[in-house]
C-alpha cells in the first residue's frame, strides 16, 4: 500500500478525524487524501503552532486530532507543544516533513530539519522517521497506539527518501 | 469595565457552555468568578486561545466561549483569518482589550495605537462583530451571540486593575474535567 494510503488507513482506524495543517508540497499526496475524504475536516491554519491549538481544542471535546507539518513549522510550533501538549497531556500525533537529509537543495532547510529530532529529543516526545514502506503499517499504527497510552504527542517523521519530496 | 466583573456577568448567563481561558488574569479571574469542570483554563501557549476554541466549536454542536486577550491575539492573529475561512456559527470570541500587556510592565499593546481588532474580524469575513465600553452593552451583545448563529468576534475594552490571586489550575486535570465532561474517556 502506497505511503500516503497508509497514513490515512492508520488516522481512520484510531479515529482521528480532524487534522489541522499547514500546506506542504512533499506531502500534499496525504493531505489531499484526507481533504477529499469525508470522514475527516482538514483545517487549514495560517501558521504551525495554530494547528497545535485547534488539534488540542478537538481532542478537548473528544475527537482525536493530528496536525502535517513541515521540519520548519515545527519550529514555529515548539512552545505551542512544550506549554500546552506537554503540560495538558495531549495525544495528538505530528505528521513532519523532516527536511534536511539527502537530497536537500536548500540550505535554508538544513539547520531546522537536522536540529528537529534532537529538540523532540530535549523535549522527551517519542518520534519515528519513516525512509521507505517497509513495515510503514506497522510503524504508523504503532506510533498512533503509543501516542493515546502515553497521551503525548509522538512525531512521525517523513523523508524524502520516503516521499521523493521537492528536488529543486 | 473590569475584566472580573464582565467575567461574573458572562458566567450568569453561559450555563453549561464551554469556555476557553487566555492565559494570566484572564485564567485566574475565570477560576475566581467561577471554577467550572467546563473552563478550559490555559496558562501558557501564548496566542492559542481562540485557535484551541476553533478546534472545539469544529467538534461540538455546543457554542464555545472564547476569552482572549488583545496582546495574545495580536501574537496569532492569523487565527482570526482561520476562523473567517472556516466560519463555525457556533464560536463567540470575546476579546478583553486593555490596549497593554498589562503583565509584562503596561507597555502599550498596538490597540493603544490604532489597531482595531473587530476590523480585522470584519475584513477577515467574520460577519458579528462588536466593540464595546461598558457592563451593559457586553451583556446585551453577548446574550445576542449565545442566541444567534455567529461566528462572533466581540472586543470588549477593559479596565486594568488590581489582580487576583494565580489560580491553583493543573493543565492535566483541566483537560481531564473537560474531556469527561464531553463524555471523552479520561485517558
Amino acid at each position: 500500500m502506497p505511503w500516503n494510503d497508509i497514513i490515512v488507513d492508520s488516522l481512520k482506524k484510531w479515529d482521528t478525524s480532524l487534522v489541522a495543517y499547514v500546506p506542504d508540497i512533499s506531502i500534499d499526496r496525504v493531505t489531499t487524501l484526507i481533504d477529499e475524504d469525508p470522514y475527516f475536516h482538514l483545517v487549514s491554519s495560517s501558521r504551525e503552532e495554530e494547528a497545535i491549538g485547534v488539534a488540542v481544542g478537538a481532542y478537548a471535546t473528544g475527537r482525536n486530532s493530528a496536525v502535517f507539518m513541515q521540519s520548519s513549522g515545527f519550529g514555529n510550533s515548539i512552545n505551542a507543544i512544550a506549554s500546552l501538549c506537554i503540560p495538558a497531556r495531549t495525544p495528538i500525533p505530528i505528521f513532519l516533513n523532516l527536511r534536511g537529509g539527502p537530497g536537500e537543495f536548500n540550505i535554508a532547510q538544513v539547520p531546522m530539519g537536522r536540529a528537529t529530532r534532537p529538540i523532540l529529543d530535549t523535549l522527551g516526545l517519542v518520534h519515528f522517521t519513516l525512509e521507505d514502506e517497509h513495515n510503514m503499517e506497522k510503524i504508523v499504527d504503532g506510533a498512533l497506539k503509543l501516542c493515546h497510552a502515553n497521551r503525548q504527542p509522538v512525531a512521525i517523521c517523513m523523508t524524502q527518501l520516503l516521499h521523493g519530496g521537492k528536488l529543486a | 469595565m473590569l475584566r472580573f466583573e464582565a467575567t461574573q456577568m458572562l458566567l450568569r448567563h453561559i450555563g453549561d457552555l464551554p469556555i476557553v481561558s487566555n492565559l494570566g488574569p484572564t485564567t485566574d479571574e475565570l477560576w475566581h468568578a467561577g471554577h467550572r469542570d467546563r473552563n478550559f483554563y490555559t496558562y501558557g501557549n501564548m496566542g492559542l486561545c481562540s485557535s484551541i476554541a476553533l478546534g472545539m466549536a469544529l467538534s461540538t454542536e455546543e457554542k464555545v466561549v472564547s476569552l482572549d486577550g488583545d496582546g495574545s491575539l495580536l501574537m496569532n492573529m492569523g487565527s482570526i483569518a482561520s476562523i473567517g475561512r472556516e466560519q463555525p456559527g457556533n464560536l463567540v470570541v470575546v476579546v478583553w482589550d486593555n490596549e497593554q500587556w498589562a503583565q509584562t510592565g503596561h507597555q502599550s499593546s498596538h490597540t493603544a495605537f490604532g489597531t482595531d481588532l473587530e476590523q480585522v474580524a470584519r475584513s477577515c469575513s467574520i460577519p458579528k462583530t462588536a466593540t464595546v465600553n461598558n457592563l451593559e452593552d457586553l451583556e446585551a451583545v453577548f446574550c445576542d451571540a449565545l442566541e444567534q448563529e455567529g461566528p462572533w468576534f466581540i472586543v470588549a475594552k477593559i479596565e486594568e486593575t488590581e489582580y487576583m490571586p494565580v489560580a491553583p489550575i493543573e493543565p492535566e486535570m483541566t483537560l481531564y474535567r473537560f474531556r469527561q465532561s464531553f463524555g471523552a474517556s479520561g485517558v
